[in-house]
C-alpha cells in the first residue's frame, strides 16, 4: 500500500508508549512500580525470552503504556538484556515502538547516567530525565542545579527520590502532559563517521540522521532484520571507506564522556563531606574474609528456616481446606461420575496449585529483599574466586539462587552474564539447585523419613531440607567442573559489577514481586498441573474392563454379616485392585522393573512418569492416586495415607526410611520439568543442550537413587 | 606505570590508559577512562576480584581486567 493512503496519526492520540530506562540499581523499578502499582503485566518480547515489562495506567482522559526495559549502561549491548533496550530505542522491534522516552538517572552518580541519556539523545527521541536518589546524593555532598543540565541537555528534567514517594506525582504529570522534548545530538558523529558513507546507508534503509546509520553499521552482525546481502552490502561499504568501528567507538566513548564532564562542571556541586560511608562501613562486616563468608550463609538459613516454618501454617490450613471441601461437595452433590470428578480430580487438583503460593511467595520475597538492599552485588563480589574453579562466576551466583524459587527465573537471568561458557555452564546446571517445585516432594517425604525432633534450636526436619539444599549445590559445583573440563571456548572470562549503596528494602516494591510471581505461578504452571490432574483422575478411574473385571472377581467378597474391620479391609483391597488395574496402574506396572532396584513401586512408577511435566505434580498425582476408590470423609492428609501405606503382600510400609530417601535424591537431579526445558532451549537456541541436560540429569538421579537406596536398605 | 590491581588497599591512583583488548570499550563504558582518579576500597576475601571506587561508585573487576587498567600510583 502506498505511503499516502495511510491516515496521519492525529497529533492529540489518545494512547502513547513511554519507555522506562536507565542503569542498573538507579531506581527505575521502583518509579514503575509507583507509578502502576498492580497493572503492570509480564509478556515477551518476540523471539527472545527477555521479560517484558509493562503496564497501561490512565492518566486523565488519556491511556498510556509505560515499557520498563532492562537496566543498560549503554546502548551498545554487552549481554541479551541489553540487546532489547538497543532494539525497542532504535523503533527495530515494530510492536515496541516508544514515543517518548523517561531516562532515569542515579544523582550521585551523573557522569554513567549521563553516558547513556546523552547516547538515547543522540537517536533523536523525545525525551525527559528523572534525576532520582536525591538523598544519597545530598548524604554524599553532591548538589545537581537542574536549571544548568537543563540549558546545556535540552531536555525537561524532575527530580524525585522515588523510596520515599517524592516526586512521583510530578512524574506521572510530565507523562499526562507529554512534556517530552526532541534534543539536539549530543555527539557529533559526523566527525567519527565519513559522509559519503553515512549517506549512503541513510539512504538505502531510509534512516533518519547519521547516529542511526552508526547504529545500524555497529549491530548489523546480529541484527536479526538485515539479510545476508544487506550486510555483505554494509560490509563492503566499511572496507571501502577505510572504517575501523572498534577504534571509533573508543573514541565515541572518550568524546562523550568529555563532553559530559563540561556539562557537569557547570551543573554538579561537590563537597567532600570528609566521612566514610556508610556503606563502606557496612561493606568491611559484610565482606570480611571470615565473617562475610558466615552472614552469607547465615542469610541463607534463615530464609530456609522461614520458608519451611513460617509457610507450614497456611500450607496446612490450605491443605485442610481442600480436603474439607472435597468432602461437603461429596455430601452436597448426588453420588455419580461427575462429582467423582470434581472431589477427587478438580478440587485436589486445584488445591495442589494453591498450596504452593506461601513458600514461592516467600521465596520471591527474600530474593526481592537480597536485591533491593543491594547485598546481592556482594555475594556476587564474595562468590566469584570460589565459583571459578568450577567454571562459573560470581554473577552465576544470583541466577543459582533464583534457581532456589524457580529454575525458569533463575536461567533467564543468567543473560547478564556476558561469557558464553560461562553463561551455558550456568544454564546447565542451575536446574539441580532445589526449585521451590522440589520442595513439596521433600517437605512429605522428609516428613515421614525423618523424626520431628530438635538438636538445640533447630528442627531436625529443617536440618535435612538444608541437607537437600546443599546437596543440590554439591551437584551443581561437581556437574559444572566437569563442564569446564568437556566444554572447549576460546572466549574469555570476564567480571564487571557495580556495589550499589546499601539501602533499606522497599516494602512495596517487595510485596509487588510476591504477588506477580505468585500470580504467574498460579496461571502458568497451575494450568500444567490441573489439567493433568484432571487426566490422571480419568487414567486412574477407567481401565480396560476385562482385565477390571478379573482383578476384582479375584477379591473374596464377605458376607453383610461380616465385623466392620473384614469390611474395610475388602473396601481398600477393592480400591486397590481398582487401581492396579487402571490405564494409569497397567503405565506404571510397565515401569516398574526399572524402578525397582531403587525401591519404587507401580504407584511411585505413576507418579514419576507425570512428574515430567511438572515436579510439583508428583504431590497431586500422589494425593489423588491414594484418595481414588478411598473414602474422602476420613480426611486423612497426603501426608498421613503416605505413611499409612503398606504393601499389599508384605505388609511392610511402602514409604520406609530407604524408599523416601531414593526417592527424594531422584527428585533432586532428575530433570522433570518441561518448562524448564523449554527456556533452554530458548536460551540456547537448538536442542541440543536441553537434550544434554536431559540425559545426564535422568542418569545421575537413576544412579544416585539407586545408590543412596541401597545403602539404607 | 603500574597496573590497577597493583594499588594498595585504599590508596589512589590515576588512570592513564587502557589496554587494548576485548574489553576496553565495557571498561570505558562503565567510566574506566585516562585521567579518573580510582582507589581501591577492598579487596575480595581470596584476594580477588577488586572492588575500586570511581567517582561515587563502587565496581567490582577481577584482578585481570584491572591489569588492563594502566594507571600511576599517588601517595
Amino acid at each position: 500500500m502506498p505511503e499516502v493512503l495511510t491516515p496521519e496519526t492525529p497529533t492529540q492520540q489518545s494512547t502513547f508508549t513511554v519507555a522506562l530506562i536507565g542503569n542498573p540499581n538507579v531506581g527505575k523499578t521502583t518509579i514503575f512500580n509507583s507509578l502502576t502499582g498492580l497493572r503492570q503485566k509480564v509478556g515477551n518480547y518476540p523471539g527472545v525470552t527477555v521479560d517484558k515489562r509493562f503496564a497501561n495506567i490512565k492518566l486523565g482522559k488519556q491511556e498510556a503504556t509505560i515499557l520498563d526495559l532492562p537496566g543498560t549502561y549503554s546502548i551498545y549491548p554487552n549481554s541479551e538484556d541489553e540487546v532489547i533496550v538497543h532494539r525497542v530505542l532504535n523503533g527495530l522491534d515494530k510492536e515496541n515502538k516508544p514515543d517518548f522516552v523517561l531516562a532515569v538517572v542515579d544523582m550521585s552518580s551523573m557522569e554513567r547516567g549521563l553516558f547513556l541519556v546523552t547516547q538515547i539523545m543522540d537517536l533523536g527521541l523525545p525525551m525527559a530525565i528523572v534525576l532520582n536518589m536525591e538523598d544519597s546524593a545530598e548524604e554524599q555532598g553532591i548538589k545537581v542545579k537542574t536549571h544548568a543540565l537543563y540549558k546545556s541537555l535540552g531536555v525537561p528534567i524532575i527530580q524525585s527520590n522515588a523510596r520515599s514517594n517524592k516526586g512521583i506525582n510530578g512524574i506521572s504529570e510530565l507523562i499526562e502532559k507529554k512534556m517530552f522534548e526532541k534534543p539536539q545530538p549530543f555527539l557529533n558523529i559526523q566527525e567519527l563517521l565519513p559522509e559519503s558513507l553515512s549517506i549512503a546507508i541513510q539512504e538505502k534503509f531510509h534512516l533518519k540522521n547519521t547516529y542511526q546509520a552508526y547504529q545500524l553499521i555497529r549491530f548489523h552482525e546480529n541484527e536479526p532484520l538485515l539479510d545476508e546481502g544487506q550486510r555483505e552490502w554494509l560490509e563492503n561499504q566499511m572496507d571501502s571507506s577505510g572504517f575501523n568501528i572498534k577504534q571509533i567507538q573508543l573514541d565515541e566513548t572518550q568524546h562523550r564522556y568529555e563532553g559530559i564532564q563540561t556539562v557537569l562542571d557547570k551543573a554538579v556541586e561537590k563537597t567532600d563531606l570528609g566521612r566514610k560511608r556508610l556503606t563502606d562501613k557496612l561493606d568491611s562486616i559484610f565482606l570480611h574474609k571470615i565473617g562475610g563468608y558466615a552472614i552469607f550463609l547465615g542469610i541463607l538459613l534463615v530464609i530456609f528456616q522461614s520458608v519451611f516454618a513460617w509457610s507450614a501454617v497456611p500450607m496446612d490450613l490450605i491443605d485442610g481446606f481442600f480436603a474439607s471441601l472435597s468432602s461437603s461437595i461429596a455430601k452436597l452433590l448426588p453420588a455419580g461420575v461427575l462429582t467423582n470428578l470434581i472431589t477427587e480430580g478438580i478440587i485436589p487438583g486445584i488445591g495442589g496449585v494453591v498450596i504452593f503460593i506461601p513458600q514461592i511467595a516467600l521465596l520471591f520475597a527474600f530474593l526481592g529483599i537480597l536485591e533491593d538492599t543491594g547485598y546481592m552485588s556482594r555475594v556476587v563480589f564474595l562468590m566469584d574466586r570460589i565459583m571459578r574453579p568450577f567454571g562459573l562466576n560470581g554473577k552465576s551466583v544470583v541466577p543459582l539462587i533464583s534457581g532456589i524459587a524457580c529454575a525458569i527465573p533463575g536461567i533467564m537471568a543468567t543473560r547478564n552474564i556476558g561469557n558464553w561458557k560461562d553463561r551455558l555452564i550456568t544454564i546447565m546446571v542451575t536446574p539441580l539447585m532445589s526449585c521451590s517445585a522440589r520442595l513439596p516432594v521433600y517437605v512429605i517425604l522428609i516428613g515421614i523419613a525423618v523424626p520431628e525432633s530438635y538438636i538445640g534450636p533447630f528442627n531436625l526436619q529443617a536440618i535435612a531440607l538444608l541437607g537437600m539444599y546443599l546437596l543440590g549445590i554439591v551437584a551443581v559445583l561437581f556437574t559444572s567442573w566437569i563442564l569446564k573440563l568437556i566444554l572447549n571456548f576460546k572466549e574469555k572470562s570476564y567480571l564487571m559489577v557495580e556495589m550499589p549503596l546499601y539501602r533499606l528494602p522497599r516494602w512495596k516494591d517487595v510485596l509487588i514481586t510476591m504477588y506477580s510471581k505468585s500470580k504467574t505461578f498460579v496461571f502458568a504452571a497451575g494450568k500444567v498441573i490441573l489439567t493433568i490432574s484432571v487426566i490422571l483422575w480419568v487414567l486412574a478411574s477407567y481401565g480396560p474392563s476385562s482385565a477390571r473385571e478379573e482383578a476384582i472377581a479375584n477379591i473374596e467378597v464377605p458376607s453383610n454379616d461380616a465385623p466392620q474391620e473384614v469390611q474395610d479391609d475388602y473396601q481398600s483391597q477393592l480400591a486397590s485392585a481398582e487401581l492396579e488395574s487402571s490405564y494409569i496402574g497397567i503405565m506404571g506396572k510397565f515401569i516398574e522393573p526399572a524402578i525397582k532396584p531403587l525401591g519404587y513401586d507401580w504407584k511411585i512408577g505413576i507418579a514419576l512418569i507425570t512428574s515430567f511435566a511438572a515436579r510439583e505434580v508428583f504431590v497431586s498425582t500422589i494425593a489423588t492416586l491414594y484418595s481414588v476408590g478411598t473414602d474422602v470423609e476420613d480426611e486423612l492428609t497426603i501426608q498421613q495415607k503416605l505413611e499409612s501405606e503398606i504393601k499389599p503382600e508384605t505388609g511392610e510400609k511402602v514409604f520406609n526410611l530407604a524408599t523416601a530417601f531414593s526417592l527424594i535424591v531422584f527428585y533432586a537431579f532428575a530433570m522433570q520439568c518441561m518448562s524448564t526445558l523449554a527456556v533452554v532451549y530458548r536460551e540456547t537456541k537448538g536442542w541440543k543442550w536441553p537434550i544434554i541436560q536431559t540425559v545426564y540429569m535422568t542418569a545421575l538421579a537413576y544412579v544416585s537413587a539407586w545408590v543412596v537406596y541401597q545403602i539404607l536398605s | 606505570m603500574s597496573t590497577a590491581d597493583k594499588i594498595e588497599q585504599g590508596k589512589m591512583a590515576v588512570i592513564e590508559s587502557i589496554t587494548p583488548s576485548e574489553l576496553s570499550l565495557h571498561l570505558m563504558e562503565m567510566g574506566f577512562l585516562p585521567g579518573k582518579r580510582i582507589s581501591l576500597l577492598q579487596r575480595a576475601p581470596l584476594k580477588d576480584p577488586l572492588a575500586f571506587k570511581l567517582e561515587n561508585t563502587v565496581i567490582a573487576l577481577r584482578k585481570s581486567e584491572a591489569n588492563l587498567i594502566n594507571v600511576k600510583l599517588e601517595n
